[in-house]
């Protein structure tokens, strides 16, 4: 038998120690002596999704994954090799262990084509990549008229997934409509949603995907030079990225003579600031030619004058992956997963108070519902489900009772929300959705450009008044007058960032109105979040006397022996809401800070 | 081409901006950020205007929305009118001292909000038309930093700019007179640098500041000049007059 040992080596899994892992599986090989019939090999492989698992360890033939694997465990995994499973390192499902991905409720509904290769191929390998028909599709487009390449990608109805979900078909046609030359290709990897990770783990798991898929973009609309701008932290994607585009250039799958047509691609990488303007399709490219990361009114888009004024596609990573795919298998059947408007499948970035967090991709149209429960397993501690904010920092807030809606681009657009990057935050019933609303705009006001009136200004002042809210100096008209300008900066600041960026106060309005007039008309927060209003109080007839909210108070507030009632010294507590976390027994209840029993 | 500017007819040029046409045409739309030397800045966003084109209507910005098809621009709808007092509201609570906002804030009806926070009496909107002044000139010595709301203008590090030629253009451009320039008798001091001024030989006038000369004479591949502009200017005059003998 032939063992091939997959052990994920993305970010996450390598913060948690899988690079000693793979060390020690191979001292184990090593130690266990060589044997003429098991073969075996180590692969690091790039992000498998599930990183609060990591380090995550998949034996193939077979694809028996182990989760939070040491190194200690190496010993038995080598050992019991096409034997038993070693149970312990089984990922365990309401109590019952599962053995492969396939039997596991977070990957069995998902549908990968954009991370087809991730956890399969070792990414440093283009080897790995061609045995996946890796740059086939290249090889087809290379024969293939432009106009064709361009009709089979908008036959498959592919969509941006950078965030507005501009027809992918529709701008490489512009492009190649225009007879300037040079025309250039830029691959988006600046991805500054905070908690977004899906094209770090593309260019970091299967970095020639992505340039396979600008490749096929360059022969569309003929363009000889291309960039991929990725973020400076990014260290193992620029790393993948930067070996994948010589091992390529050195294939004759790049450079100048692409399959020896006489056709080529230039590719290089820049490296991003950080700044999540920067992101900005006007300001990325401002920044790729050396000038302040700041837009530009797109009066005239950047497919006519990009780059230095010249035809440029800028597509997002994820767009760009599921190319290979269209050109392989046809836009028609590329179209045959999700809806009609949305085609494809969608990467999201599952986290917050869910059970299980990780990367997941589904075809568009499921539900919220599926994400969050089927996939995502639920609410941790069984709590209450209060909101979902999608689509990044200006995206929205969507309430319970709309969990069956379908996740595409324009139901969620529709509802206030947005498609945005595929950001996904699971809210429960402990978080404030006033406090939710200042925290994206404090990240806002800090992160847009600062150039135009609307975004910066009006920004200053929303923050300013949801912060006296939060603080219990809000004032009657207040909700009124963050509508008033949030419709100002939605309708008349320059680029997309003012231009969503009041979405999270003006959801949260729609669907929680109630929690801003608690806070503003009885300084309350229903959520027990907002510091400065909040006080928590111990109900002596619930509490067990199990010490666990003494333990978790980092100010030691709480006073009680075992198996007596708690109290709470209000001269002491910061209302950090840290025991009522750690309470099992639902013994803690917020109050109105100063002793007020919150209604509820 | 022919536009619409609220009912009236216009005639432009493709690619020209509303902005001109509306001048030309004796329309009025009030601005900030837009300097003729300057264009592109377009992030005051008080000329914002709406535009019609097949039915559809966007806000846009008049001074940098180029006219490439035959539509229909209305500078005074409802929209444009809320949006614009937004507009102006934020950037008189930015700008409490500026005479130029408060009298365009009178002018097009702005109610007060009394709930926004105000800084502190200055002038500056933050246009960036001074550090684009400056470093047009390849001066550089004032630039914008930060983002978001930490934006500012000013010289590195805050501290009196090594670069700087005290040549006042950004003083000239900013359109709300935010920048302090002390002329006193033989020096003019700006972002906290004294630079002495040099004297015209002919009417003893400040010809302007002695770093700004050898500047401007470096770029010409001259040497330095001895005369003020209106001296030299006239002396001009005067050669011309004596070779045409008129
Ligand atoms: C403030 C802001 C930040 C953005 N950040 C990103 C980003 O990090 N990655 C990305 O691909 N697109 C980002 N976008 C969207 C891009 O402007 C652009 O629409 C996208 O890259 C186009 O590629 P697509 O059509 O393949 O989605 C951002 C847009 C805005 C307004
Ligand atoms: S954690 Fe809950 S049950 Fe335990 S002592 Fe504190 S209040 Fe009582
Ligand atoms: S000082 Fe004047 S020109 Fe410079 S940014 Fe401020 S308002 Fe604009
Ligand atoms: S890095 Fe291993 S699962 Fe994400
Ligand atoms: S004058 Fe047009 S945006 Fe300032």
């Amino acid at each position: 038998m032939n063992y091939t040992i997959l052990v994920c080596c993305g970010t996450g899994c390598i913060a948690s120690g899988s690079l000693s892992v793979v060390e020690a599986l191979q001292n184990e090989i090593n130690s266990q002596g060589a044997n003429a019939e098991v073969l075996k090999q180590i692969k690091k492989t790039g992000c498998n999704g599930f990183c609060e698992n990591g380090p995550i360890v998949k034996i193939m033939p077979g694809g028996i994954s182990y989760y939070k694997v040491k190194p200690k465990d190496a010993k038995a995994i080598i050992a019991q090799l096409g034997d038993e499973p070693v149970e312990a390192l089984l990922y365990r499902d309401k109590g019952k262990a599962v053995l492969t991905q396939k039997e596991n409720p977070f990957y069995a509904p998902q549908v990968k084509v954009a991370l087809r290769n991730i956890g399969e191929i070792d990414p440093c390998s283009l080897d790995d990549y061609l045995a996946r028909g890796g740059y086939d599709a290249l090889k087809k487009a290379i024969n293939m008229p432009p106009n064709d390449i361009i009709a089979e990608v908008e036959a498959s109805g592919l969509r941006g997934r950078g965030g507005a979900g501009f027809p992918t078909g529709r701008k490489w046609r512009t492009a190649a409509g225009y007879d300037n030359y040079p025309k250039y290709v830029v691959c988006n990897g600046d991805e500054g949603d905070p908690g977004a990770f899906m094209d770090r783990s593309i260019l970091e798991g299967d970095p020639h995907t992505v340039l396979e898929g600008m490749a096929i973009c360059a022969l569309a609309i003929g363009a000889n030079e291309g960039y991929l701008y990725i973020r400076d932290e990014y260290g193992l994607a620029l790393k993948h990225v930067e070996k994948a585009i010589c091992d390529a250039e050195a294939a004759g799958f790049l450079g100048s003579n692409i399959f020896g047509s006489g056709k080529g691609l230039n590719l290089s990488v820049v490296r991003g600031g950080g700044a999540f303007v920067c992101g900005e399709s006007t300001a990325l490219m401002a920044s790729i030619e050396g000038r302040v990361g700041e837009p530009r009114a797109k009066y005239i888009r950047s497919v006519q004058r990009g780059l230095w004024n010249m035809p440029t596609v800028l597509n997002n990573v994820e767009t760009l992956a599921n190319i290979p795919v269209i050109i392989n298998n046809g836009g028609k059947n590329f179209a045959s997963l999700g809806t009609e408007k949305s085609a494809g499948t969608k990467v999201f970035a599952l986290v917050g108070k869910v059970k299980r967090t990780g990367l997941v991709e589904v075809p568009m149209g499921c539900s919220l519902r599926h994400l969050i429960y089927d996939i995502g397993g639920g609410i941790i501690g069984g709590r209450p489900f209060k909101a979902v904010q999608t689509g990044g920092p200006s995206g929205g807030c969507i309430p319970a009772d709309m969990l069956n809606l379908p996740v595409d681009f324009d139901t969620l657009t529709s509802y206030g929300a947005m498609m945005g990057s595929g950001g996904m935050i699971i809210m429960d019933d402990r978080s404030c959705m006033v406090e939710v609303a200042r925290y994206y705009v404090n990240f806002l006001a800090g992160e847009s450009c600062g150039k135009c009136t609307p975004c910066r200004e009006g920004l200053r002042q929303m923050l300013a008044i949801l912060t006296d809210i939060c603080e219990g100096r809000g004032k009657e008209g207040d909700v009124e007058l963050l509508e008033e300008i949030s419709e100002t900066v939605l309708d008349s600041s320059l680029c997309a960032l003012g231009k969503s960026a009041p979405n999270p106060v003006i959801t949260t309005i729609k669907y929680f109105r109630g929690e801003y007039d608690a806070h503003i008309k009885e300084k309350k927060c229903p959520a027990g979040v907002c510091t400065a209003i909040t006080g928590f109080e111990i109900d002596a007839a619930k509490c067990t006397g199990c010490t666990l909210c003494k333990k978790s108070c980092p100010v030691s507030a709480i006073s009680g022996t075992a198996k007596s009632a708690h109290e709470i010294n209000k001269n002491i507590c910061i209302s950090c809401g840290a025991c009522r976390e750690a309470c099992r027994f639902e013994a803690i209840k917020t109050v109105q800070k100063g002793g007020l029993a919150n209604a509820d | 081409m022919l536009i619409k500017i609220d009912g009236k007819e216009c005639g432009c040029k493709h690619g020209e901006f509303i902005l001109e046409v509306a001048k030309r045409n004796g329309i009025e739309i009030p601005n900030l950020c837009h300097h003729e030397g300057l264009p592109g800045q377009g992030c005051c966003r008080v000329c914002i205007v709406e535009v019609e084109i097949n039915g559809w209507r966007n806000i846009v910005t008049a001074c940098v929305y180029p006219l490439e098809r035959e539509c229909e621009v209305f500078t005074n709808s409802p929209r444009v009118i809320k949006q614009r007092a937004m507009v102006l509201a934020l950037l008189h609570s930015l700008a409490p001292g500026s005479s130029e906002v408060s009298e365009l804030c009178e002018k097009y009806n702005v109610p007060s909000y009394r709930r926004f926070v105000k800084k502190n009496d200055t002038k500056c909107i933050l246009c960036g038309l001074c550090a684009k002044a400056c470093e047009s000139l390849g001066t550089g010595a004032i630039s914008t930093v930060n983002r978001g709301t930490g934006k500012a203008v000013t010289t590195p590090y805050g501290e009196p700019s090594y670069e700087c030629v005290g040549c006042a253009s950004c003083a000239k451009v900013c359109p709300t007179g935010a920048i302090m320039v002390e002329e006193g008798a033989g020096s003019r001091k700006i972002w906290g640098k004294k630079i002495p001024l040099l004297k015209c030989k002919k009417c003893g006038e400040p010809a302007g500041t002695y770093m700004e000369l050898r500047r401007a004479a470096e770029k010409l591949g001259e040497g330095m000049p001895e005369l003020c502009e209106a001296c030299r200017k006239k002396e001009i005059a005067e050669k011309l007059a004596s070779i045409y003998g008129y």
